[in-house]
């Protein structure tokens, strides 16, 4: 009797979704600017999983933005002031639920994104939003791979991943005394990490420098001893770590636990950020590194004024100084009002058509899009640790300090 | 040849640290058949205790593990008396359902309180190295190994010896008949948490000084624990201090004659043919191998 | 007369209720399910398909997991090396090989299926703790394989799969057309487990699981319904991988071989119960659904009260919803204090 009545109710129920079923849904709202005063933006970062150390100082660096241009009354769209408004959500670190984000905003209407932290992610974002025509302005995914797909939605503001490593090899080839004469590469085997390693192995062999094999480690990994024991025969100059904060410290430390002592230091990613000198303490001291964006960069802009104004806001915001991080997705946004100012308009094809043609200064140098959607025209910063700061050695019209050669004694 | 002595003398050293990471997780699988998923969340919060001892009291890591101990074990017995043993008499992966929600806590408690920030504590002597010839053995890893391989001694006698011991493992062989000898099997299954939960802090607080460490970093001592646990076998204490021996080896000579991103292949390949081979694991007892049910 | 016009409802009536009648009902409920998810798709925003389809995916995971978990009681901690191997085939078969999508989410189902062949030979003598280890040893090893395999595989780089340009040969599907192929990967599932529940060869199964020596002593050759049961269950497997890995268009090792996936899968399968059929349904439409609820209403808190309410599900009911109800019908005890006293110390 019982089993009768469900299987009745069930029909009902099923019947009733699959009439329901047969109508259209309503259109998908549209929220851009003018429909109720805000500028909606969707940015999907990773608060919670392995990248929301990275993550969360993405999200500081986007609520600066709007801050900021909110203060000053909102973004100017064709002579009217809107509001900013970025709507966050969580990615878990996971590459396809951040892509599964970008539909979902496109479901409500969301055209205008900023990516979340990483290649990896960023990657399966932007893939999302060349099917659904959205655009997004790319704060941290560096590696040059997302940019050979011919994708014409998605703008990088930061410096490509070839640089990352590249930028310290010019920099010790040019100021280091006495000159190094090899060089080896120690490099997590994550896309991204690999292609800082070819971009600064490239440019190592075209400077003159002895390029020896590079040693690869598993991504993430604590332990790089293996590597450092084999190269500790060859007796390097220089040791360039592509890695990130993990294995950067790992590098370092367990250089000094195996007697590994190279003329000098330089690592991507890792050396820039608070948590490196914090965590070795004094033998962090001269290793290099190189940083999208330091406080000594030049360059200001009408929302956040020069690098030394971010420093000091990210600073009372957030009470911790600034990461280049924060200034990668600052920037992005920046980028994104910008754009949406030089069109007059939100919506996606003029915003991109503003983006390809965009060409200012800022508080995170110049931004310029070239053909495939890469800032190639802002150069990296190479920073030294001196006294436990990072401060700023290379190019040399940005420098604060000399560069300490040899950085090991 | 030095670099053989050299990775071979790294391996053991990790091995010993990797071993007092999984002892904790072996003896609450081998006794009470619990899957702790949280376990590596015990080893992290055992890490952030050590590092707020140093950062406030300015505690050497090596006594603020003990510190660490004591606080992981109150949490442990706390859990195990409260949460675990409600579902203890259900089909066994429910305890893998409990610790999975716990972790997902413990994991997203320590990064809401401490923040995502990696951290390491730091001592002045940890990365120095003894010199022998030319082979460099690192002071703190030393330190940490001669304290997993003391650790476990001391755990074997206590099981053995003590009544307390012979009560945990005679409740791990049959509660019934253990609680009809007048053992509290209530208290002495949170006793055994606790002390997993003690011992994981103690291995925490180690891996924060010779490491860094940050919330995520649970997930991958998890997984070590079970490898580690499971290829020295359950049911014997020396389990896991032989795994983890045998992964820090293969792992060190691994990364040293093939190329650096094999090394974890090879361990779990280690695994597979040894389970093969000795189902029981390397050292491990076979009656502690039919007990899992779903 | 009025006896006349009463006969044919009465034989409407009589028709649900025969011996045979109850059989088939399972069927035509899930017709009516089936029938009600693609009305769905009509009301749903592409966005949300796509949420919907993930459900679908562990819909059909789970089902997979609970044939050699629930039914045969091995646990297999390594379920996601199937789903990387389907994935990774599909996308070297069509990015390498020029594949269309067709036939390599075919093919990579029945090369799951052989992995799981061979693998399963050697394992599935092990018991207990140590089969679970060890498949857990084989999905963690098979990543950095495929991790190392940097030509075949593009390694940590991930790889793609040609969806633009001339390269593509299967036009991509969309969010509509994922929805319906995941969709009827997991109706496929939910039929699989339905017929190995209800014949001789989900009975087997359960002897195996009960006792394995009395089940070979009855002549069921066990390690024959293992080894099939294990390639049943990657076959599935393989498929749902391939389908996700030409959905995400670039995948990672360290994503489709995650341990994750199959801790979820687990949990799936036992909070809605194991060993049942709709178990695995249920448990994974309510995970995942709560999981993405949370996850777009609280994104600073949503891991935190997931596990919360993991654990309070877990302590009212151990045995999983579908096997509660089932008892409670039974013994008319609804009572979930009284389950929670059942089964603590």
């Amino acid at each position: 009797m019982r089993s009768r009545k469900l299987a009745v109710a069930v029909v009902i129920t099923a019947s009733s979704l699959v009439v329901a079923g047969c109508s259209s849904k309503g259109a998908a709202t549209s929220t851009g600017a003018g429909a109720s005063g805000t500028l909606t933006i969707g940015a999907a970062v990773s608060v919670t999983g392995k990248l929301a150390r990275e993550g969360v100082l993405t999200k500081e660096g986007y609520q600066l933005c709007q801050e900021k241009v909110n203060t000053k009354g909102g973004v100017d769209i064709a002579g009217a002031k809107v509001k900013l408004d970025i709507q966050y959500q969580d990615d878990t670190s996971k590459p396809d639920v951040a892509a599964q984000l970008v539909d979902q905003f496109n479901d409500k209407g969301v055209k205008l994104i900023l990516s979340s932290y990483g290649s990896a992610n960023t990657e399966a974002q932007a893939a999302v939003i060349e099917r659904n025509g959205q655009i997004m302005v790319d704060s941290a995914g560096a590696d040059n791979k997302i940019f050979s797909k011919g994708y014409k939605n998605t703008f990088a503001v930061l410096s490509p991943a070839t640089e990352y490593a590249s930028s310290i090899v010019k920099a010790v080839a040019e100021l280091a005394t006495p000159k190094p004469k090899s060089v080896v590469f120690l490099s997590a085997d994550d896309g991204f990490s690999k292609t800082v390693t070819e971009g600064g192995m490239k440019t190592a062999t075209t400077l003159g420098l002895k390029v020896l094999d590079p040693q690869y480690f598993p991504n993430g990994t604590s332990d790089v001893s293996s590597a450092l024991t084999k190269v500790k025969g060859e007796q390097p100059d220089v040791i360039i770590g592509s890695v990130h904060l993990v294995e950067g410290v790992a590098i370092i430390k367990q250089a000094k636990e195996l007697g590994v002592t190279p003329a000098g230091f330089g690592e991507s990613v890792a050396p820039p950020t608070p948590d490196f000198a914090k965590t070795l303490g004094g033998q962090a001291e001269n290793v290099l590194g190189s940083s999208q964006w330091t406080d000594a960069t030049k360059g200001t802009d009408k929302y956040f004024g020069s690098a030394k104004d971010y420093t000091k806001d990210i600073q009372a915001k957030f009470s911790h100084a600034p990461d280049y991080h924060n200034a990668e997705a600052s920037a992005a946004c920046l980028a994104l009002v910008l754009a949406a100012e030089k069109a007059g308009s939100s919506k996606p094809d003029a915003v991109r058509a503003a983006l390809s043609g965009l060409d200012t200064e800022s508080f995170f140098g110049k931004i310029k899009f070239d053909a495939t959607g890469q800032n190639t025209y802002k150069p990296m910063s190479v920073i030294q640790i001196q006294n436990g700061k990072a401060v700023t050695v290379w190019p040399t019209d940005s420098a604060e300090a000399k560069m300490i050669w040899p950085g090991t004694k | 040849m030095s670099a053989f002595l050299q990775a071979t003398i790294y391996g053991l050293l990790q091995g010993g640290l990797l071993a007092l990471v999984a002892v904790g997780f072996s003896l609450v699988w081998g006794v009470m058949n619990v899957v702790n998923l949280a376990h590596g969340g015990f080893v992290i919060l055992g890490a952030y205790v050590g590092w707020e001892m140093h950062q406030w009291f300015g505690l050497d890591p090596f006594l603020g593990m003990f510190v660490a101990a004591a606080v992981m074990f109150v949490v442990g017995y706390a859990l195990q008396r409260l949460l675990i043993n409600l579902v203890i008499n259900g089909p066994i992966f429910i305890t893998l359902l409990l610790t999975f929600g716990l972790d997902l806590m413990i994991v997203q408690g320590m990064n809401l309180v401490f923040s995502a920030d990696y951290r390491s504590i730091r001592t002045s002597y940890a990365s120095q190295s003894l010199a022998l010839g030319s082979v460099r053995v690192p002071l703190g890893r030393l330190l940490a190994f001669s304290l997993a391989v003391g650790i476990t001694l001391i755990l074997v006698a206590v099981m053995n010896r003590t009544r307390t011991g012979m009560s945990i493992l005679a409740t791990g062989m049959d509660r019934g008949a253990a609680r009809l000898m007048g053992i509290r099997a209530r208290h002495v299954y949170a006793l055994t948490f606790g002390i997993a939960a003690a011992l994981a802090g103690m291995a925490g607080a180690m891996i924060g000084t010779v490491g860094t460490f940050n919330p995520s970093a649970a997930a991958s001592f998890t997984l070590m624990s079970f490898v580690v646990a499971v290829l020295g076998g359950l049911g014997n204490m020396y389990g896991a201090l032989v795994g983890g021996l045998v992964i820090g080896l293969v792992q060190a000579w691994g990364g040293q004659y093939l190329p650096g991103t094999w090394v974890n292949a090879l361990a779990f390949l280690v695994l597979i043919v040894v389970l093969i081979f000795r189902p029981t694991g390397l050292v491990g007892r076979k009656y502690y191998a039919a007990r899992l049910e779903v | 007369m009025p006896t006349l016009t009463k006969v044919p409802q009465k034989r409407i009536f009589s028709t649900l209720q025969g011996d045979q009648a109850r059989r088939l009902r399972p069927w035509a409920l899930g017709l009516v399910v089936l029938l009600a998810a693609l009305g769905l798709q009509g009301q749903l925003y592409s966005g949300q398909e796509r949420t919907v389809a993930t459900i679908f995916m562990f819909v059909a995971l789970a089902q997979a997991w609970n044939l050699i978990g629930g039914f045969a009681g091995y646990a297999s901690f390594g379920q996601v090396v199937f789903f990387g191997v389907g994935g990774y085939f599909t996308a070297v078969a069509m990015s390498h090989w020029h594949f269309n999508f067709w036939t390599s989410l075919l093919l990579s189902g029945f090369v799951s299926a052989l992995f799981a062949v061979i693998i399963g030979i050697p394992l599935l003598r092990l018991k207990g703790h140590y089969f679970a280890i060890a498949t857990l040893g084989v999905a963690e090893g098979m990543r950095e394989v495929v991790t190392n395999l940097t030509d075949l595989t593009g390694g940590g780089a991930g790889i793609t799969v040609p969806t633009v340009g001339s390269n593509a040969t299967t036009a991509y599907l969309g969010n509509d057309g994922f929805y319906q192929l995941f969709l009827g990967l997991a109706v496929l599932s939910v039929i699989i487990s339905g017929l190995v529940a209800r014949n001789k060869f989900g009975y087997a199964l359960r002897a195996i699981n009960q006792d394995e020596d009395a089940a070979a002593a009855l002549g069921i050759n066990t390690n024959r319904m293992k080894v099939l049961t294990f390639a049943l269950s990657g076959f599935i497997t393989g498929l749902v991988g391939a389908s996700y890995a030409f959905q995400q268009v670039t995948i990672f090792p360290e994503r489709l071989f995650d341990v994750d996936i199959t801790v979820l899968m687990i949990i799936m399968v036992i909070i809605g119960g194991s060993g049942t059929v709709l178990g695995p349904l249920l448990g994974a439409v309510a995970l995942q659904f709560l999981s993405e609820f949370l996850r777009q209403n609280f994104t600073n808190l949503h891991t935190f009260i997931l596990g919360a309410i993991i654990i309070v599900a877990v302590v009212l009911l151990p045995q999983g919803a579908v096997n509660y109800v089932n008892e409670a019908r039974r013994t008319k005890e609804f009572s979930l204090l009284a389950n929670v006293r059942k089964y603590r110390l």
